[in-house]
């Protein structure tokens, strides 16, 4: 009994040590793959990207959770970047589901949530007025050049008293 | 020797007193940011052959994707974009205005290149001076505005119009209604400026998507 218990022990101590140090080689980093809009309707079109896969290799995208299959991920015009494209198909139901990229060399697996919802979350509302972008700052009196003004001008006032200076004494102005 | 010392420190003496009666003479005028002439305003939907055939012609539109960045060649800017959402009164938002080299586009709305119509703002100065959009009054149909995006494209517009539009009975639907085609507005800061109340209203550039590339 008291062996059995030692065993046990010793199993759960492995399986602690083991468990997180097994854990970043596949999965622990996903979220990397960037899903926009995060949020659509069916029917609507998604771009994804991600920079985990590094630079020019492909992507293999998966996007069946939502109804949309496989699609393939592109190595973009930004460096170390790969985009790809699925659309919505119009028959998803609302939910979240999760979109998966495998990196083509490494095997590496990265993952974004993609939302469906019926009513779009974008384009409902439109700002509303005018935007206040300006205090009027570029309107009152430059500090730097007006610093640099009273600064020549009081190089000319001491080189005019230096020079009045030497004619009161006769130096020969 | 002494002759020359002294004519030396006459030259500078001179020097000295005209260029700073000069820079505390400039540095005190008001530099108001440029405003849009009539020229740049839209013109009337009735007079069609005025409207040039190269400010009608559209490209096609693109995927949805975030924009990075936006440059306007013919005023030199060249500004990372950041998203904006809005205020409580339901006007739209704008960057932190200690960036004076920052934009910000409407992230609820469309994106640059998508169809519809995309909105872009930024402030025209801050307490520093001028900031990213102190030129957008400048602009002349047909300048080209080119807008960087996430999935590494480029969008570019071309302008249709610039305008000025009063805080008061600002055109909510034409300056943020939906468009059939890509359309994009750049806003800031513009319209005349009091101390009591600030600048009354905003400079508003119209344009829509003429071209891309990947």
């Amino acid at each position: 009994m008291r062996r059995t218990a030692r065993l046990l022990t010793t199993a759960v101590c492995a399986v602690a040590v083991a468990g997180p140090a097994a854990a970043p080689a596949y999965g622990g980093d996903t979220g990397t793959l960037e899903v926009y809009p995060s949020t659509v309707v069916p029917g609507g079109q998604v771009t994804v990207n991600t920079a985990a896969c590094g630079n020019g290799g492909t992507v293999a995208g998966d996007a069946s959770a939502v109804g949309a299959g496989a699609f393939t991920l592109a190595p973009s015009a930004r460096d170390g970047e790969a985009i790809g494209r699925f659309r919505v198909p119009p028959s998803a139901q609302p939910g979240t589901y999760e979109i998966a990229g495998t990196c083509a060399e490494s095997g590496r697996r990265v993952a974004g949530d993609l939302v469906v919802t019926l009513t779009s979350a974008r384009q409902q509302v439109s700002p509303r007025g005018s935007v206040k972008t300006g205090v009027g700052g570029a309107l009152g009196p430059d500090p730097v050049q007006t610093a640099a003004g009273v600064a020549a001008l009081a190089v000319a006032a001491a080189g005019g008293t230096w020079l009045l200076h030497r004619r009161a004494r006769g130096d020969g102005i | 020797m002494r002759r020359f010392g002294n004519t030396a420190i006459a030259g500078v003496t001179v020097v000295a007193l005209c260029s700073g009666a000069w820079l505390l003479r400039s540095g005190a005028e008001t530099h108001a940011p440029p405003q849009p002439s009539a020229a740049q305003a839209h013109v009337g939907r009735d007079d069609g052959p005025a409207r040039s055939a190269r400010y009608e012609r559209s490209a096609p539109a693109l995927p949805p994707s975030p924009p990075d960045r936006i440059r306007i060649p013919s005023i030199r800017v060249d500004a990372p974009l950041t998203g904006l959402g809005l205020t409580g009164t339901g006007s739209l938002d704008v960057p932190p205005a200690r960036h004076e080299n920052l934009a910000g586009w409407y992230e609820a709305g469309t994106t640059p290149g998508e169809t519809g119509t995309a909105i872009v703002a930024g402030h025209v100065d801050n307490a520093d001076g001028p900031a990213v959009f102190y030129a957008l009054g400048a602009l002349k149909k047909g300048d080209a505005i080119e807008v960087d995006r996430r999935d590494g494209g480029v969008a570019v517009f071309t302008v249709d119009a610039v305008e000025v539009y009063k805080a008061t009975g600002f055109p909510d639907a034409k300056v943020y209604g939906a468009a059939a085609r890509p359309e994009l507005r750049v806003i800031t800061c513009g319209g005349g400026y009091s101390r009591t109340t600030g600048y009354q209203g905003n400079v508003v550039v119209f344009a829509h998507l003429t071209g891309s590339s990947r």
